[in-house]
């Protein structure tokens, strides 16, 4: 994770990354002709249906990685507006 | 249905009593304490551990929609049945983009409901009444779905008549599961779903883990159990070829067609979209404890998606069983008849008819909350003393669990789901001035008021006119519809939404042209971004919204 060292330099970039995790995160499953079909199975399951259980943890981490970059990005834009650091990062690891 | 098993009968009414008489007791026991332990201890779990508060949470998603409504659909060899999982994947990353926004505005300004946002963003009172008016209705059918919830399950247990008794008899579960829903909102008021949720929760986690892990094993795996779904659907599809060209039965299946697609992801956007503009989701949202929980949150919360999905699933399990039920939502129930005990399977018709229980009621207290906040008090009697906004309160939260019954007794119940969707495409339309207000301005507040109305009278009068399949005479048929000038089919709250939306940009344009006044705005743009702790941020009021243990966002 990036630290408080990085001052206030623009923060854009990590919101457009940001905003691109979650673009992912939400366009993948909605992409139906990417897993209608029933074959290859796993575990018993036709494709259709393991695909879109993976797609849970997957879309989990990606709008974690998107909460984590927020965070930082969020610090540092408070950090440049003279605010203090968002609620839940005060007085320690949050 | 069947004959009473009086062993799964009992159970079921130990732990039901248990149940209602606990949170009663309990509720008036705490009485005592001050508000903001109860806040503590309803909303969020704040003052809890991670375990404990995603146990809490989890408690809440698992209802009627996900032990009864969705697995009908699969039973019923709905092509579209799984969209749900879509649903809870791609809902968390969209509350992440603009919850937030809407924490940070609601503490600056004190605003409890998005009809309180409105109001002060827009400054316009006809927006924020079509606003609170549209939480108020759309809440109706998805109160509807719990009652049908409860309604199977004492049907599936054989309370009630045969089917060829008179409609009153055979309505006797649902009255019943109407009459237990209005003496439960009575008596246990806001306080009591909180503090029964361990013993609820344990209830609903017990009978879950016991269902999708267990469950399969005793029918052969999920593999033999996706094969006999599917040779039953082939079957049913070989055997009724005429009528299914003829339209005049749909055809069954376990993954969606081509011509299925738009359906499958529209009813998975569109249900994702929705779902945090029902007042009584908001108000968990709101009562997190900082603006970076919520988005902390959608990272953790799809976890509960994965139980969701292999719960779907047990719709296949009841069909591998062979479970013959005429109507589908009584797949599960009678699944957990015919493979459990008497004891066990009235352990989880009690989680089942509870589970649809304490979110039934606290959606109704949301509905009633919001109707006295901001129908009631801001155009009817702004001088409303405490006493009177109370029975207010009371009056309205019937009356909202009469308009769920209503919808019970007057669609077509084929598909319980389609009574939530049905709100969905009402709901939907107070998202444009919701989010978009939440990043500008510039939209004008009649034209979203247009947009609204024009959504609103597309979407009704599209569900209205969708037959239900072998019955052209019959409305509300349907959640989905042919989309005008497109050969494609899509979930009506979403084509409703491109045309609100497409006459809130072509109004602001003309009206903006024509000079119109477009009102005041009492939020700055720094409004958006604070955070707890900030100059200005107040803790806000909720507990009297829709305390207890609101639901933080309950599919």
């Amino acid at each position: 994770m990036p630290d408080s060292t990085r001052g206030s330099r623009n923060t854009r970039p990590v919101w457009l990354l940001v905003a691109l995790l979650l673009a992912v995160a939400i366009a993948v499953p909605l992409l139906v002709p990417l897993y209608d079909r029933a074959t290859p199975t796993f575990l018993g399951f036709p494709f259709f249906y393991w695909f879109q259980f993976m797609l849970i943890p997957i879309a989990s981490v990606l709008t974690y990685t998107a909460f984590k970059l927020s965070q930082a990005a969020t610090r540092h834009d408070r950090a440049a507006r003279g605010q203090k650091p968002p609620a839940g990062e005060r007085g320690g690891v949050s | 249905m069947t004959d009473v098993d009086p062993i799964a009968l009992a159970v079921f009414l130990f732990f039901f009593l248990l149940v209602t008489v606990l949170g009663f007791l309990a509720a008036k026991w705490r009485r005592g304490d001050t508000l903001d332990s109860l806040d503590e201890w309803g909303l969020g779990g704040r003052g809890f551990g991670t375990f404990i508060a995603w146990f809490l949470i989890g408690g809440d998603i698992y209802t009627a929609y996900t032990f009864i409504a969705v697995p009908a659909l699969l039973y019923a060899g709905s092509v579209v049945g799984f969209f749900a999982v879509p649903y809870t994947i791609v809902l968390y990353p969209i509350i992440f983009i603009f919850l937030p926004r809407l924490w940070s505005v609601s503490h600056r300004h004190g605003y409890v409901t998005p009809a309180d946002f409105i109001r002060g963003r827009f400054d316009s009172r006809p927006l924020a009444l079509a606003v609170a008016v549209t939480g108020i209705l759309a809440t109706m059918p998805y109160i509807a779905l719990q009652l049908v919830g409860i309604q199977v399950v004492l049907e599936v247990m054989g309370i009630g008549g045969a089917e060829d008794a008179s409609w009153f008899v055979k309505d006797i579960p649902l009255f019943l599961a109407f009459a237990i829903l209005a003496a439960y909102t009575y008596a246990s008021g806001l306080r009591a779903p909180a503090l029964i949720a361990f013993v609820k929760d344990t209830l609903i986690y017990l009978v879950i883990i016991v269902a999708v892990f267990y469950l399969p094993t005793q029918l052969g795996g999920w593999d033999s159990i996706f094969a006999a779904a599917s040779d039953s659907f082939d079957a049913f599809n070989t055997e009724n070829a005429d009528a299914i060209a003829a339209g005049e039965v749909s055809g069954k299946g376990a993954i969606p067609p081509g011509a299925a697609h738009w359906a499958y992801a529209s009813l998975a956007l569109g249900s994702a979209l929705a779902l945090f503009m029902y007042p009584h989701s908001l108000t968990g949202v709101l009562a997190t404890k900082n603006r970076s929980v919520i988005r902390r949150n959608a990272a953790l919360l799809p976890a509960y998606s994965f139980l969701l999905g292999l719960l779907a699933l047990l719709g296949f399990a009841a069909i591998a069983a062979g479970i013959t039920v005429d109507n589908p939502q009584q797949a599960v129930p009678a699944l957990f008849e015919s493979q459990f005990p008497g004891w066990f399977a009235g352990i989880a018709f009690a989680a089942i008819a509870i589970g649809a229980l304490v979110p039934a009621a606290i959606m109704s207290i949301a509905a009633a909350n919001l109707w006295t906040r901001n129908v009631y008090k801001a155009f009817l009697k702004p001088d409303a003393t405490p006493a009177q906004e109370a029975k207010q309160s009371k009056l309205m939260s019937l009356l909202v669990k009469f308009g769920a019954l209503f919808f019970v007794l007057g669609l077509p119940l084929e598909l319980a789901i389609n009574l939530q969707l049905l709100g969905g495409v009402w709901i939907l339309q107070t998202f444009p001035a919701i989010v978009f207000g939440l990043y500008t301005r510039w939209f004008h507040r009649h034209a979203l008021f247009a947009g609204w109305a024009v959504g609103m009278i597309y979407g009704t009068w599209t569900a209205y006119n969708v037959p239900a399949v072998g019955d052209p005479d019959s409305h509300f048929g349907s959640p989905v519809a042919t989309v005008p000038f497109l050969d494609i089919d899509i979930y009506i709250a979403l084509t409703a939404f491109v045309f609100n939306v497409l006459v809130a940009l072509a109004g602001t344009l003309l009206l903006n042209a024509m000079n119109v006044d477009g009102g005041g705005d009492l939020t700055s743009p720094d409004d958006y971004k604070a955070d707890a702790g900030d100059v200005g941020v107040k803790d806000l009021p909720l507990d009297e919204m829709a305390p207890g243990e609101v639901a933080k966002g309950t599919p």
